[in-house]
């Protein structure tokens, strides 16, 4: 048995502009990439192999299955023209078709069925021909069966079609609701109703309520409440005294604190309301009033405090400085680069330095623990260029160009929060946990994570 | 780069082998050239071992030539080497491809 | 980074060949020792593609002026990278990253754009009249564990 997925591009364009950066057949469906429901359902129904057929771009979806050995299932990837029907598309993968019987699945459909049921030998002796259809797409079978059997009455799955966001979330609610034991949920699940991935972090003040999933790197902060129907995805934080339910948190967001989010889907700053279908940018009230209201008096203590700390670490790094700067250098080993950077302010840039210290030997790795590379930056914060922590500077890039008006800020630094924190140094997490500390930090709270940010740069 | 000819269902199969990059592309292009405009193509890729964008330029230029000319042009039996650059550059999108030469040339 | 061969080749297009063969070889020993098997072939055609690519640039763009041209190819690396720069003397260009409209069939226009996609990191110096193209990609891919 051998599966074909037919889906084109004009069934899933709704999606793109709710996820944006994510293949349709990746937007998570209950923390599972949908592909991985229809991925298992192929192989539940006896296929050897799978062949996934688009007119859109399948990149991102081939960088995740890759050739399918992760299942245990040859995973193909074939493209086809938009007007194509589906004989067309049979006839362009006659070769993949050509021995056996194949599974025809069309259309941007969900296939609902139970993991427990037996659905190897049905396929097997199903006969020839469509066997779900819907407005939206259909099931069929090819090539010849061995046996000549009716088809039952009712057949153990049925069709779902994906075509908007309301159709999304109330199929999220219902695998939730019904269907968790009829499908493979990621998580650990020491009880019913209940998936919980790697490193959460749930404080004792906070209380949650099954049916729950839970995906990985998830932080929930004191006195949240994730009530009952939800869905959080990985690398989520969930500020304190915010109440999450019956609503599906994309992995990658942050919900801020005192936020109630009730029925909704909530991805980056987007919050979708699936009944309607309104989208709206998520703000956060209570931390923009404490912002706005202390703004300039901050600014000014914020600068005061950063200019100090700057002139503190250049008295303490001067002597090593003068000491090892020529020796590394006449080694080779410092090496500097001029490179242009976004600066705080919109529109401006601002040229670095950076250096670079080869970490071999002795000397480098002393120069390393003590940060000296940063030693030229810390200047810049005297003359108001750079902050001392915040975010990383942000080299300039006209293809991708900063966002305006995030509402944190970016503050280009000598550290970042990043670096206080451990956190890799590059990608989304990094902006998560960057845009969390500028939300919440204070001038104090500055000082503490710029001593964490020289401490782990020494490891 | 090798190219061998055969003829089914009046299509002609243009099989490729070896390397198709910006110095072997003129050699397809002055082959193709060679055939009349109305006539329709398989190009069977199975044998190509290397496609940079060279190769892919010169397989777009036959096709819009073909496409002026009303004749059909499809593409057989791409390799997960090939396939890549037609991802890339979603060239995908201009070509009817097929796994199979025959199926080709029967549709 | 450390210098790991510097190859210089006759700027004429039947030496494109030469030039990605060699960085599908280099990029494989230096893979051998970083990816794990599955990856290789993928890191090894990223050069293989991205320097047939800059190397047929070079060579088109070449002034006629001076028939003994010259490309020169650059390898180098550090713990988890592999650079692979390519250097001529012909007129500065502008490095554009834009993908050609492919409605309009264009047969060509698609180098610097597959290069950009393929690569970690494009860029691109002028130096004392010389280009420097230089691509870099990690060895180490990133996978969820």
């Amino acid at each position: 048995m051998k599966t074909l997925l037919v889906i084109k591009k004009q069934e899933y364009e709704w999606l793109i502009d709710l996820f944006p950066g994510v293949h349709p057949l990746l937007v998570p469906i209950c923390n599972k990439p949908f592909i991985e429901f229809l991925v298992d359902f192929a192989i539940l129904a006896g296929s050897d192999a799978l062949r996934i057929v688009s007119d859109g771009v399948l990149g991102d979806v081939e960088h995740y299955c890759e050739n399918g050995s992760r299942w245990g299932v040859e995973i193909s990837y074939g493209s086809m023209r938009p007007g194509d029907d589906i004989s067309t598309v049979i006839d362009k993968n006659r070769r993949f078709c050509l021995d056996g019987r194949v599974i025809i699945i069309s259309g941007f459909l969900f296939i609902r069925y139970n993991k427990k049921r037996e659905y190897a030998s049905l396929f097997a002796s199903l006969p020839t021909g469509e066997l779900l259809g819907c407005p939206h797409g259909s099931i069929s079978l090819a090539g010849t069966s061995t046996t000549k059997t009716e088809a039952p009455g009712t057949l153990p799955f049925s069709l779902a079609a994906l075509d908007s966001i309301g159709k999304y979330y109330e199929l999220s609610m219902e695998i939730l609701r019904t269907g968790l034991t009829h499908y493979v949920i990621p998580g650990y699940s020491s009880e019913e109703d209940c998936y919980i991935g790697r490193n959460v972090i749930i404080p004792k003040s906070a209380e949650i309520i099954k049916p729950v999933i839970i995906g990985n790197n998830v932080q929930i902060m004191t006195n949240a409440i994730i009530d009952r129907n939800s869905v959080i995805g990985s690398n989520v934080i969930i500020d304190r005294e915010s109440v999450i339910s019956g609503s599906i948190v994309i992995g990658n967001t942050y919900i801020g604190e005192h936020l109630e989010v009730k029925n909704k889907i909530a991805a980056g700053n987007l919050l979708i309301d699936p009944e309607s279908g309104t989208v709206i940018v998520m703000e956060d009230p209570h931390l923009l009033t404490t912002m706005t209201k202390s703004k300039v008096a901050g600014a000014l203590l914020r600068r005061l405090v950063h200019t100090l700390g700057a002139t503190f670490l250049i008295l303490l790094q001067l002597f090593p400085w003068l000491l090892l700067r020529p020796i590394l250098g006449m080694q080779g080993k410092w090496k500097r680069k001029k490179e242009q950077y976004y600066a705080e302010r919109q529109g401006k840039y601002v040229t670095l330095t950076s250096t670079t210290i080869e970490c071999t030997g002795a000397l480098s790795a002393f120069a390393k623990a003590l940060s000296l590379d940063r030693f030229t930056l810390l200047f810049k914060v005297l003359s108001g260029k750079l902050a001392l922590i915040g975010n990383q500077p942000r080299p300039l890039n006209p293809a991708i160009p900063l966002l305006p008006n995030s509402p944190a800020g970016y503050r280009p630094a000598v550290f970042s929060y990043a670096e206080a924190e451990e956190w890799p140094e590059i990608g989304i997490d990094t902006e998560i946990v960057e845009h969390y500390y500028a939300v919440h930090s204070d001038p104090l709270k500055d000082i503490a994570m710029t001593q964490k940010a020289l401490f782990h740069r020494t490891h | 780069m090798n190219i061998s000819e055969k003829t089914i269902n009046n299509y002609a199969i243009v099989s490729l082998q070896g390397i198709l990059n910006a110095s072997s592309a003129p050699k397809l292009k002055t082959y193709i050239a060679g055939m009349p405009d109305e006539q329709s193509l398989v190009i069977d890729l199975e044998n190509v071992e290397f496609l940079d964008s060279s190769g892919l330029g010169a397989l777009v230029g036959i096709a819009r030539k073909k496409k002026t000319g009303s004749a059909v042009m499809k593409l057989a039996r791409m390799n997960e080497r090939v396939k890549k650059v037609f991802e890339i550059t979603q060239a995908y999108t201009l070509f009817d491809i097929y796994d199979d030469v025959s199926a080709a040339a029967e549709a | 980074m450390n210098p790991i061969i510097t190859l210089t080749l006759q700027a004429n297009l039947r030496y494109v060949r030469v030039a990605s063969i060699i960085a599908c070889n280099v990029a494989e020993i230096f893979a051998d020792f970083t990816c794990n098997s599955t990856d290789i072939a993928e890191f090894c055609h990223a050069y293989e593609l991205s320097v047939s690519e800059a190397f047929t640039n070079s060579v088109r763009y070449a002034k006629p002026a001076q028939p003994e041209k010259q490309v020169t190819i650059r390898f180098s690396s550090d713990n988890n990278s592999l650079a692979v720069s390519i250097i001529d003397t012909n007129s500065q260009f502008n490095p554009v990253t834009q993908a050609p409209d492919i409605s309009s069939y264009p047969e060509g226009g698609y180098g610097l754009f597959l290069i950009h996609r393929l690569m970690d990191t494009v860029s691109y110096t002028r130096e004392d009249d010389t280009n420097i193209l230089t691509m870099t990609k990690q060895a180490t891919m990133t996978h969820d564990t």
